[in-house]
């Protein structure tokens, strides 16, 4: 016998498994080409096109105003930001919420690690490759409806679009993690669509009714408020400054959690679109001095970093801890 | 060094105790036939091999390496059919063994592999379209991926028909001849008996018989079960039959013409002239060893009183 069943026997050693790159690929790889094959990659292909197209249609036809201005494609990225942005998550959840629990439930998984796989090869492969199909599927959409697109908006700001795609596809990234961490954590489908459903209401409804609920409570002096004063000009010409409150710093910054919130910052950082009209954004007066960091645009890349790292880290934690 | 060693395995959830300090061990190169009924914990002790699941106290070593902490390896070197498992619907037969290739870093042939298991027709049909048999066909030929040393087998011949069946014995006696240990389980003793060098029993997570086939058929006390056809048949005869010393039992089987079936450990003869002292007729008699069959129904069936546990 080896020396290590003895240090083996006795004491619990606890389980975590190795991560192997060759294995991560073969398996986002065979993933990529189950889904590819499905009815979905290609639905979400055209579904992205169609999407870009029948906005910049209606940006030609009734937004001459702004396309005398010459900022059509912010315009583009203004409004097809505020549909993805409410779309991704729900291609993503729905993407992933079997990646894991649906493997289990069919018995499949067993194929994947019967073979020299580690859990977390499985997780990173699933990851990679259902980001993959909806990133491809992006891609292929985008791709062909520039070309559309370019026909019908007088000027057409490739930077504009490109960063769109790029922040659409990162957006993409962090829900397809939370989709696959989530489906990881339990062994039925249900459970894990249930979750799915749950994380969308979160963002669309709960997040918001924080910020109103932080408002009521600063209202009724639990929470204390940052005092700054507005300068307003009066009917006759005359400024005058009022005080005023607003909610403090870390309420503010959790508002700019969401991922949703986090992919419109973040794209005002790389494209033209002003800021004032996506995502969160604050007035100057707010802020006496510079406004902090964690509550600048460029944190948003840090936001939705974590949303990837985090619920996969979590994951690959547990997912080597249960019984398949 | 055993090719499989399992120590002392206990598995519980919860209250329910499926397996319990169960030891066993499967020497390298032979193919051992795990039995059980459905439910007596041959899944459970195949998935803590695989480290699908983590015992609650015990050990296994596979291919002298800790099955949990070395799994990576143990799997890289072993081939695995596991039970009950759907295929990927939208991935074809070829596909399915590119990716068991590509996952072990083997050169396998994939027309040859399915040529070996007699699915070399439908090489490039999605598996959606699959029969149960084709599905597990195309699981056994992902299995021999990489001439693994070690094969584990969960129920391969489920969905097969006899003639599947019977292929797919043929391709462990090959894997056997090339050296490699197979791990076989099976809930039908005949599935094993063909192929397997030694047998273990399992019952309510507990191995209740390790031996090889022969020696299972001799530990049953070499029970014989004679078959008589007579001319009639009565109560009287029947029960003086049964009070004999020798006879085990005895049980009336048709009665066109009357045959009896009588479990006899001793004398035949005695079994006979009994009945023709009752003035019975017999026309004509057989005997029939006790089969593997009767074997596994006494170590698993609780009505069997001569059987004791280890």
């Amino acid at each position: 016998m080896s020396t290590d069943t003895a240090t083996g026997s006795g004491k619990t050693t606890s389980p975590s498994s190795s991560i192997n790159l060759e294995s991560v690929r073969a398996v986002a790889k065979k993933d990529f080409q189950d889904a590819v094959r499905s009815w979905m990659f290609w639905g979400l292909s055209i579904f992205f096109f169609v999407l870009l197209v029948a906005v910049t249609g209606t940006i030609s036809y009734f937004g001459e105003e702004i396309a005398q201005q010459g900022v059509t494609t912010e315009a583009l990225v203004l409004f097809v930001s505020q549909i993805t942005r409410l779309v991704i998550p729900l291609i993503a959840l729905i993407l992933g919420w079997k990646a894991i629990a649906g493997e289990r439930e069919t018995g499949s998984i067993k194929i994947l690690l019967s073979l020299p796989h580690s859990r977390k090869d499985v997780l990173l492969g699933k990851l990679i490759g259902r980001s993959a199909v909806l990133s491809v599927s992006l891609i292929v959409g985008f791709a062909l409806a520039a070309i559309v697109v370019a026909a019908l908006l007088g000027s057409f700001d490739p930077v504009d679009y490109v960063s769109l795609l790029v922040m659409a596809i990162i957006y993409g990234l962090a829900y397809t993690s939370i989709a696959v961490s989530l489906s990881s954590v339990t062994r039925s489908t249900t459970i894990a669509g249930a979750a799915m459903f749950g994380v969308f209401i979160l963002f669309y409804i709960v997040w918001n009714a924080i910020q109103t609920v932080f408002q009521i409570l600063m209202n009724r002096g639990t929470i204390e408020g940052v005092s700054y004063t507005q300068e307003v000009t009066g009917p006759d010409g005359t400024t005058q400054q009022i005080p005023m409150d607003r909610l403090p710093d870390w309420a503010l910054f959790i508002d700019t959690i969401d991922p949703g919130n986090a992919f419109q910052n973040a794209i005002t950082v790389l494209s033209s679109t002003g800021s004032s009209e996506l995502g969160t954004s604050y007035p100057e007066v707010w802020f006496s001095s510079d406004v902090p960091f964690y509550l600048q645009n460029w944190f948003s890349f840090i936001i939705l970093l974590l949303w990837i790292v985090v619920p996969i880290a979590i994951a690959l934690y547990r997912f080597d801890r249960v019984d398949l | 060094m055993p090719a499989i060693s399992v120590d002392t395995l206990t598995k519980s959830y919860g209250q329910t105790l499926a397996l319990s300090d169960l030891s066993f061990e499967v020497e390298e190169g032979e193919v051992f036939g795990f039995l059980g009924p459905n439910g007596a914990g041959k899944s459970t002790t195949i998935n803590v091999i695989l480290d699908f699941i983590r015992p609650t106290a015990g050990q296994v070593t596979v291919l002298g390496l800790d099955a949990q902490a070395h799994s990576r390896e143990i799997r890289s070197r072993t081939g695995v059919l596991p039970e009950g498992v759907e295929t990927y619907d939208r991935l074809t037969a070829r596909q399915h063994l590119e990716f068991a290739i590509d996952s072990k870093g083997a050169d396998d042939d994939p027309e040859a592999l399915l040529e070996r298991v007699g699915l070399r027709d439908a090489i490039d049909k999605k598996a959606g379209g699959y029969s149960k048999g084709m599905s597990q066909r195309l699981m056994l030929a992902m299995a021999l991926v990489g001439e693994p040393e070690l094969l584990i087998l969960d129920e391969p011949s489920t969905g097969l028909d006899p003639n599947g069946a019977r292929e797919m014995r043929e391709i462990v006696r090959e894997e056997s001849a090339r050296g490699a240990t197979v791990f076989f389980s099976s809930h039908i003793m005949e599935q094993v008996e063909a192929v397997c060098d030694r047998v273990g029993i399992l019952r309510d997570g507990e191995m209740v018989a390790v031996d090889t086939v022969s020696g299972l058929r001799d530990s049953v006390g070499g029970g014989t079960s004679l078959r008589v056809t007579v001319d009639r048949i009565n109560d009287d005869a029947l029960q003086a039959v049964r009070s004999l010393p020798d006879v085990g039992g005895a049980t009336v089987e048709g009665q066109n013409p009357p045959t009896l079936v009588v479990q006899v450990d001793g004398s035949k003869t005695t079994v006979l002239s009994t009945l023709e002292d009752r003035g019975i007729d017999v026309q004509d008699f057989s005997t029939t060893e006790a089969s593997l069959e009767d074997v596994f129904q006494s170590y698993t069936t609780d009505t069997s009183t001569e059987v004791e546990a280890r």
